[in-house]
């Protein structure tokens, strides 16, 4: 088996060179975009074990790629983490009046890390989500 | 009451004798005239607080002079000595403010009682005075208590926006130094750079937030001087320009090159202008526009009624309408984790400072225009 490709989705380019940086050298393979729309593109492209997705980004920002990549077949399995500035609690609060309209309604993601993430979070979350991933796939 | 001067006019010799004798014995020092011009000669030399006129005198006549004394001196108390069949006359004297009248022949009592109500009426309007001196006061120091709350209230939101943008710089230093140990680590020269980078970033960046932070903190009163206004404006060009060119932006600079000089505060205007030019290269630069030519131009003018007119415009990506409304409040920013919120906010508080305004005009993916107007000034301030 190759090497496990990581997404990474933020509009910050320290943020990205950081995250890039902790998972490359921990063996994964990394690709990056600078919004949702390149995100969305790369997904497609190179089908990600994991995605790592900030929250608040200009534009139309994480949810509608969160939305968009939940929505395709091909694409809904792939585990994502959730990144923002927002604390976790806000988050979900956020999460769950979005869900009152069932027709709107987004499934919780893998998980979430507030900002500014630390090394080992990024890690050790990321193998869970993707060990988890892979038992369901079994 | 202090002043015990009293002003008699009456054209009646023997009157003004009587009452002479009579005011003297109550405790006035009394001064007399003969008639309405020479009491008001001796009014505007001596201005005593009481005037007794008789209202039917030869030439200037009792009304006119209590119209005069009462638009000279509106505190004056005047009042006014009437015949028996003067009603109208006596009316008349009160729709001009006299305090009150006595008829002819005079009873002294009546005379005691329209003296004393007329030293109430002094010592009310003294009193009056001094509570609204001491309210006035009073206002004065709560209002300023109140600015001054408003100002800590001010400082709260500055310091919760503080802790964010510094949350942030310092997550941006924890990630390029992590980035930096695994070039070390592995001996990976890209990461050393990059991570390098990365530090060298963002102590710049909390470099910029303690100098946008002095600089809001400071009460700018401007240090004026009388300069040529392209002056600043030139400056910014050549500051920014290489920067301009380095990301692929046409730089413009467009003067006035007949503008007198005004008085302004050259290095205020130099930030705030500076401000400008860096938000609008980043609106120029901002991924989601890199489709289209980008362009900033500064420039110069002297629009009627202004001393000069700075304008900065872009052709970035421009704001939407949520996005102008909230541009100039504290700690509000699009840059994400690159903005402290600060810049325009600053910027604002100097044009403030010099009785200028600054406007804006933006729209979505056609660009951006600010106009900075100073006023004219004179160098006595």
């Amino acid at each position: 088996m190759g090497k496990q490709k990581v997404l990474i989705v933020d509009d910050e380019l320290d943020m990205r060179i950081f995250i890039s940086t902790v998972f490359e050298t921990s063996g994964y393979e990394v690709l990056s975009a600078r919004d949702g729309k390149e995100g969305m593109r790369k997904a497609q492209e190179t089908g990600p074990d994991l995605i790592i997705l900030d929250l608040m980004m200009p534009g139309e920002g994480g949810v509608q790629m969160y939305r968009q990549l939940k929505g395709e077949e091909d694409l809904k399995a792939i585990p994502i983490i959730m990144l923002s500035g927002v604390g976790k609690k806000t988050f979900y609060h956020y999460l769950k009046m979005m869900n009152i309209k069932p027709d709107e309604a987004i499934p919780e993601p893998e998980a979430y890390i507030e900002k500014p993430p630390q090394a080992e979070d990024l890690l050790k979350v990321a193998g869970s989500v993707m060990g988890k991933n892979t038992e369901e796939e079994e | 009451m202090d002043d015990r001067r009293i002003l008699l006019v009456d054209d009646e010799e023997d009157i003004r004798d009587i009452l002479g004798i009579v005011l003297t014995d109550i405790g006035y020092e009394v001064l007399t005239a003969e008639d309405g011009e020479q009491a008001l000669q001796l009014f505007r030399e001596f201005t005593p607080p009481i005037v007794l006129t008789d209202i039917k005198m030869p030439g200037m006549d009792g009304i006119d002079l209590l119209r005069t004394l009462k638009s000279e001196a509106p505190d004056t108390e005047v009042i006014m000595i009437t015949g028996h069949g003067d009603l109208d006359l006596a009316i008349k004297s009160l729709k001009y403010e006299a305090t009150d009248f006595v008829t002819k022949p005079i009873n002294d009592d009546i005379l005691e009682i329209a003296l004393q109500r007329a030293e109430e009426r002094i010592t009310m309007k003294q009193q009056l005075r001094m509570y609204t001196e001491n309210l006035e006061r009073l206002v004065e120091e709560k209002t300023r208590r109140l600015v001054e709350a408003e100002r800590m209230a001010a400082v709260g939101q500055t310091a919760a926006g503080l802790a964010h943008a510094i949350k942030n710089i310092s997550g941006g230093l924890a990630g390029g130094m992590f980035v930096l140990d695994k070039g070390i680590e592995l001996d990976d020269d890209a990461y050393v750079q990059k991570g390098w980078k990365m530090v060298k970033g963002n102590v710049n960046k909390i470099n910029n937030v303690a100098l946008e932070l002095l600089n809001f903190a400071k009460e700018t009163s401007p240090n004026y001087r009388h300069c040529d206004p392209n002056g600043p404006a030139r400056e910014i060009y050549d500051l920014m320009l290489p920067q301009a060119q380095e990301y692929g932006v046409r730089f413009v600079l467009d003067l006035d090159k007949d503008l007198p000089h005004v008085w302004l505060d050259p290095e205020s205007i130099h930030r705030a202008l500076l401000n400008l030019v860096t938000n609008a290269l980043y609106a120029c630069t901002d991924i989601r526009c890199t489709h289209k030519k980008t362009e900033i131009a500064l420039v110069t003018r002297r629009p009627e009624g202004w001393a000069v007119e700075y304008q900065v415009r872009d052709t970035g990506c421009g704001m939407d309408e949520e996005t102008r409304q909230k541009v100039f409040r504290n700690f509000f920013t699009t840059k994400g984790y690159d903005g402290t919120g600060l810049g325009l906010m600053v910027t604002k508080k100097i044009i403030d400072a010099h009785s200028g305004v600054i406007e804006v005009e933006s729209e979505k993916g056609k660009g951006t225009a600010f106009y900075i107007r100073i006023p004219q000034r004179n160098g006595i301030q």
